[in-house]
Parts: structure tokens; sequence; C-alpha cells
């Protein structure tokens, strides 16, 4: 019985925590003249589906676009530079490594809205602010990969040394022994910490926001605060946008949510 | 050329390579940029001299610059409460969720894995959420507040200069609080069962058991906890930049925002690396006090 009315109560815990969530998928079902009664209604009395209206005449497919292609270039850059990384971190251990690791550990927490002056600065003079988004995929995966290499390197540790070694013994390359014995066996780890920086990217704001000029190559978040300018008042699309934006995100969240947990907490805690 | 393939192919070269590479990516793209912030803090760099490679040399001048600005005080007594209240709440929230989802009930880790989704929002999207929330006629944080009879009036809350700290602190505390409860739940994981069942026997409470055992137990995990959050606390922008953008007249304003805004709104790009640059300083001593206590725990 006990156990039923922790359930309850629980439930309505979960419930008051995302109340936010509910309360953007329900404006955005609402009627534009809905939205503004008072007392608000908690149910849609006339359901609206205008996200397909919102998409358009908000150009949302290019922003998403953009969003998209940074978020997928710096996944790319960061697993490729940062696994192997991790790999190393995992396996020596010396005075050198442990120096590294700490430094790695300091460039996690470096905030982008700090790290944006020089960066816009530094990128003005080389003339990489030509090609603004290439820009932002560099910037944004200075950040990322000191936590995807922190994050990896969790996943190696848990490999077998043994493995490795005796693959090693049997007359295979140090290259092919992490080609085909490590990588394989930390393959899962990889995954989720790549979606993890990939999720990150693709809801990244200060770089976006400060490195591109141009409106047609922003992305979704600078999209989105475009939108809501200073007297916004369509409340309906603004929520409508957001929906469309987010749900994708909360899709691959739901569907990876132990691994995703299971990862997050291995790396900051060790 | 033999022997250096070799050693890549088979031997510590191959270690070599894997870390350098990575290095090299991190020393040119966020070790320099930190050096030539301090560079920066110490030049007049504007719309004029920005490109240029030979900048004049002010020395403090931009740092006193800052400080003698009359917003200085409130901006940075803001960014500590902002910190600080922040961490406060979602701490102890936090802590609350992880203790009640530790207790034995059908779905109690599913439900404790939804919170996550406030997490892996965009943080810009949930500052778009919570402006909706907080809307001063419309809003329905202002429906509830009045009709429990907690508020006499709407209160405005992101254009009222006494309340918009507190707006932005309130949506930051929803968002950190999914971290701070699963951190926190994996320390409590680890706290074994038959530690409490012998105070138990001994006669010891529910409270009593808390402070001399989960607390104790808890200790580097609150440590590394707080210290994640003040990191993170400190990295928080697109909310700002979504809910308030500092307004109005500064009254909800941070120093990270403000370093922003000195760079990309008014280009006094010295002085937004001068606030830059005293902001990464405590952040790294942050990181460093939080590193060292994690690494010292290992050593048991």
């Amino acid at each position: 019985m006990k156990r039923y009315i922790l359930l309850i109560i629980g439930l309505a815990m979960t419930a008051i925590y995302l109340f936010p969530l509910y309360w953007m998928y329900l404006t955005a079902l609402k009627s534009s003249t809905e939205i503004f009664q008072y007392p608000p209604t908690f149910w849609p009395a006339d359901t609206q589906w205008n996200f397909l209206e919102v998409w358009k005449s908000r150009g949302m497919g290019r922003y998403i676009w953009n969003s998209l292609l940074i978020a997928v270039g710096v996944t790319i850059l960061a697993t490729t530079l940062g696994t192997g990384c991790a790999y190393v971190l995992s396996r020596v251990r010396n005075v050198w490594i442990e120096i590294a690791l700490f430094a790695i550990l300091m460039m996690q927490v470096l905030p982008s809205s700090l790290m944006v002056t020089p960066i816009f600065v530094m990128f003005n003079q080389i003339g990489l602010l030509a090609s603004p988004r290439i820009a932002v995929i560099l910037a944004q995966t200075a950040k990322v990969l000191p936590l995807y290499i922190v994050l990896c390197r969790a996943t190696f540790v848990q490999v077998p040394r043994e493995l490795e070694e005796a693959a090693l013994v049997d007359g295979s390359s140090r290259i092919g022994a992490f080609f085909h014995i490590m990588l394989p066996l930390a393959r899962n780890g990889i995954l989720v910490t790549s979606v993890l920086i990939f999720l990150q990217s693709f809801g990244e704001y200060v770089y976006a926001r400060s490195l591109i000029a141009k409106n047609e190559l922003q992305t979704a978040t600078v999209g989105l605060q475009t939108f809501m300018g200073p007297n916004a008042n369509d409340w309906n699309g603004i929520m409508t946008y957001a929906a469309i934006y987010v749900t994708p995100i909360l899709i691959v969240f739901m569907l990876l949510q132990r691994r995703i947990v299971s990862g997050l907490t291995a790396g900051a805690l060790k | 050329m033999q022997g250096i393939i070799r050693t890549i192919r088979d031997g510590s070269g191959f270690d070599i390579l894997l870390l350098g590479l990575a290095l090299l990516y991190l020393i040119i793209f966020s070790a320099f940029p930190i050096i030539y912030n301090i560079i920066m803090s110490l030049q007049t760099v504007d719309m004029f001299t920005l490109t240029s490679f030979n900048r004049p040399f002010v020395g403090l001048q931009n740092y006193y610059d800052i400080f003698s600005q009359p917003v200085a005080g409130t901006i940075f007594w803001n960014t500590v409460k902002f910190v600080v209240l922040s961490i406060v709440f979602q701490l102890s929230i936090g802590f609350g969720l992880a203790l009640f989802f530790q207790q034995d009930f059908p779905g109690a880790s599913y439900l404790r894995g939804l919170f996550l989704a406030g997490w892996i929002m965009p943080a810009l999207v949930v500052g778009a959420i919570w402006k909706w929330l907080f809307a001063g006629d419309f809003g329905v944080i202002n429906y509830a507040l009045t009709s429990l009879g907690i508020a006499d009036d709407r209160i405005f809350w992101l254009s009222d200069p006494n309340v918009a700290l507190y707006a932005v602190i309130i949506a930051n505390i929803w968002l950190g609080i999914p971290f701070n409860m699963i951190l926190l739940s994996v320390g409590l994981a680890s706290i074994p069962r038959d530690v409490y069942e012998a105070a138990e026997l001994d006669g010891a409470g529910v409270f009593e058991r808390f402070r001399s055992i989960t607390l104790p137990l808890m200790r580097a995990q609150l440590g590394a906890v707080i210290s994640l959050g003040v990191i993170f606390t400190l990295q928080q922008f697109d909310l700002i930049a979504a809910l308030t953008q500092g307004g109005p007249a500064d009254s909800s304003n941070v120093a990270q925002y403000w370093s922003w805004q000195f760079s990309f709104q008014t280009y006094e790009i010295s002085l937004g690396s001068a606030v830059s640059v005293l902001m990464i300083i405590f952040v790294i001593v942050v990181a460093a006090v939080y590193v060292r206590s994690t690494r010292h725990e290992h050593s048991y």
C-alpha cells in the first residue's frame, strides 16, 4: 500500500516538474485568442494544428538545417579527435598523462559566453568569419571535446586490458588492436557520448549568435530568439516553434534515456 | 622514416599521435584564446583596432574602467546572488527528490529519468517557455499565485527591476534540478543498505539516520555537485538572453552576460575581455578545487 502512495506522490512531483513542457505543447495547440484568456484554460477548447504554417512562415527549414549542419560537423570532428585521445588517457598512466587529463578537465568548464570574445577577434583576424558556420563548428568543438574525452575515457577504462594484450600477443599491431578490439567494445559508450554532444551542439546559441552575421546561415536557437523579439505577442507561434524544435530532441532522449544517465554519471564522478 | 611509421603503427608513437591531435586542437582553440584574451584585456580593442595586430597597450586601464562603471557593483552582486541562490535551491530540491526516488516503489527510476527532459532541452528554448509562463498579464504563474492567494496582484516578473533577477534564478533552478538529482542519486545508491539497518536496530530515527549516515557519507558527492553547480551556473547565458537580456536597467544582469554585451553590443571588446578574464580565472579555480577533491577521493 505504501508503495502506491509513494508512486502517486512521485507522479505528482514529476507532473509539477514537467508542467512547463506541457504548457509549451498546450499553448502550441491553442488558438491565438484562447492563449490570452484569463483565467487560462488547461486543455485546448479548439485544437489548432498550425505546425506547418509556423514552419513555413518562420523559415524553420533553413534554421533547423543550419543547426543540424553545425551539430553534425561538431560531432564528427569531436569523435574523430576525441576517441583516440580518450583511449590513450585510459591506458597509459604517468605524470604527463595526469597533467594532460587535468588540463582537459579545466578546459571542460570554460563558459562559451566568456570564450567567445577572444575567439571572435581571433577568427576575425584570420578571416574565418567569412565561413561562419565552420567558425561555429570549430569553436563549439573546442567546447565539447573535453567533455567527450572525459566521458569516453570512462568507457575505455571499463574495457578489460587483457583483451587488447591478447590481440597484441597474437601479432596484431597497435592500430589493428585499437580498431578491431577496442573500438567495437567501447561502441556503446562512444555512441551515447556522441549523441550527447550532438544534442548539445544542436541547441547551441552563444557562438551562433556572435559569429554568424547573415540571417540565412543562422541556427534554430537564434531563429527562436528573433521570433521572441522585444514586443513578442505571438506566443502561440513561438511555442509552436519551440515544440517543433525540441520534440525530436526529446524523442532521441527518451529512446536513449537509461544509457545517457549511466554514461553521464560515470564521467562526472570518476 | 621507416622507424617513424613503425612507431606509429606499433609503439608509443601511436599514443603520442592520438593524444597529440586532440591536445593540439585544444591548444589552438581553447588555450590560445585564453592567453589572447589576457593580452587583449591589457590593450585597447574596439571596432577600429579589431583586425590590427599592433594595438595600443594600456596596462590595467580596462580593469580600472570596469570597476569604475556605476553598474559594476550591481552586476557582481547579482552574479553572487544568481550563483548562490541557484545552487542552494537546485541542491536542496535535487537532494530531496533524490532521497524520495531512492525509496522502493514501482516506476521510481523511470520517473526519475523523466526529470532529465528539462536538462536535455536547449536552454534558449527553456528560456522561451519560462518567458511565457512568467508573462505579466496572461502568464500561468501569475494565475496560479493569485488564485492560490499567495500574491495579491499580478507580478511583472520580467519587467519589474525588483524581481527580474529572481525570475531568471527560478528558471535556472528548474534547469539545474535534474542534474543535481541524478548525481546525488548515484551517491545515495552507493551507500550500503546494512548501514541503515544497523542504525535502525540501534533505534536511530529517520532524521538521526540522515544526519549521521547519509550526510557524512555523501560529503564528497555534495562537494562535487556544488562545484559543478558553480561551474554550470556561471556558464548560463542562453536563459538570460531569452528571459530578460540583463534588463530592465541591468537589474538582472550577471558578469558572463555583461562581458558579452561589452564585446558584441557596444563593441568595447577590451572591456569584455577584462570581465571575461576575471570570470575565467574564477571558474578555473573552482574547477581545480573540484578536480583535486575527486582525485583525492580516488586515493582511498
